[in-house]
């Protein structure tokens, strides 16, 4: 897997925020009846890198950040990892075909479709885990929070965005020698 | 946030709503067909009735008679109600159907309680 040297060293940077956050949003538990709901605030960074450069950028920054996250937050190969791990990669993967086949969403659509696809794969390894359909109880609760915590991550995005864009470091970032689909955010 | 974006807020919204109600009508409305709840009438702590409330239950009246007044209970189905009572002052008629688990109607001045009891097959669930 190789990058230029210049890509290596944003992608490195990201890393590192993406894993603060998600180290950051371990430790405070949104005060909610429900288990396991989160924000997700790293899945910014995830899209971030999905704006900026390309799916197999945004797949190496999203596995690295679920395994330091975990390393870090001391729940390595326990069963939150392996959950994390498969809704981080459906999400990034739902996204990235959200953000390169169509035109329709702003960043803000695109955050809800990551909740969702987090959530989504979530659940599908909860299933494998547990042996169990049960789980598939849950399913419309889940949903119903995609919509704040994507709105909310989608929100601080499309600011982020066209905040880089405001200070000309949208193209400092994306001026890496290689090639990549270049799309600048739209309204 | 464009057309797409509200359109799939709506989308993920109504999936959601969908989801609540098939879960409600497969999974706990049969449940409270096999294991109904059950509302208890009492008068001054002594149990005069225990009523199974069937959803698909008949209507019926149960009159009650205690040291401090009389009153007609209506039964309809797993709904539950004061229909008439000997009180001045007809509060535990006014507070009208109940249906809920753990939800009670007071007469005090006749002494009459009416309570609901939580169902029977879950009353906690652990993680």
């Amino acid at each position: 897997m190789m990058f230029s040297p210049r890509r290596l060293v944003f992608l490195s940077l990201f890393l590192s925020m993406a894993t603060a956050l998600h180290l950051i949003e371990g430790l405070f538990p949104l005060p909610l009846p429900l288990p396991g709901v989160k924000l997700g605030l790293a899945n910014i960074i995830t899209l971030l890198v999905l704006y900026l450069y390309d799916l197999r950028s945004a797949l190496v920054v999203a596995i690295a950040r679920v395994l330091l996250g975990s390393l870090l937050g001391g729940t390595f190969f326990a069963p939150g990892f392996f959950l994390a791990l498969t809704g981080a990669l459906i999400s990034t993967l739902l996204m990235a075909l959200l953000l390169r086949k169509t035109s329709y969403f702003s960043p803000i659509g695109i955050s809800i479709i990551g909740a969702l696809g987090h959530n989504l794969g979530q659940l599908l390894m909860a299933t494998i885990l547990l042996q169990n359909v049960v789980i598939i109880f849950y399913l419309p609760l889940i949903l119903l929070t995609t919509i704040p915590t994507g709105l909310t991550t989608g929100y601080l995005l499309y600011n982020l965005l066209a905040r880089l864009k405001e200070e000309g470091l949208y193209a400092q970032l994306t001026r890496d020698g290689e090639e990549h689909s270049l799309r600048m955010p739209e309204k | 946030m464009t057309r797409a974006d509200k359109i799939l807020i709506a989308t993920i919204f109504f999936c959601a709503l969908i989801g609540f109600a098939q879960i409600y009508r497969h999974c706990i409305s049969p449940l409270n067909e096999i294991f109904p709840r059950q509302a208890t009438i009492s008068c001054e702590g002594n149990i005069l009735h225990t009523i199974d409330l069937h959803p698909a239950g008949e209507k019926r009246l149960l009159n009650l008679r205690g040291a401090h007044g009389t009153a007609t209970v209506e039964v309809d189905g797993d709904q539950i109600r004061m229909l008439t009572a000997s009180c001045p002052n007809q509060i535990c008629v006014r507070q009208g159907w109940i249906e809920r688990d753990g939800s009670s109607i007071v007469c005090l001045p006749g002494k009459f309680v009416i309570q609901i009891d939580g169902s029977t097959v879950v009353d906690a669930v652990s993680h």
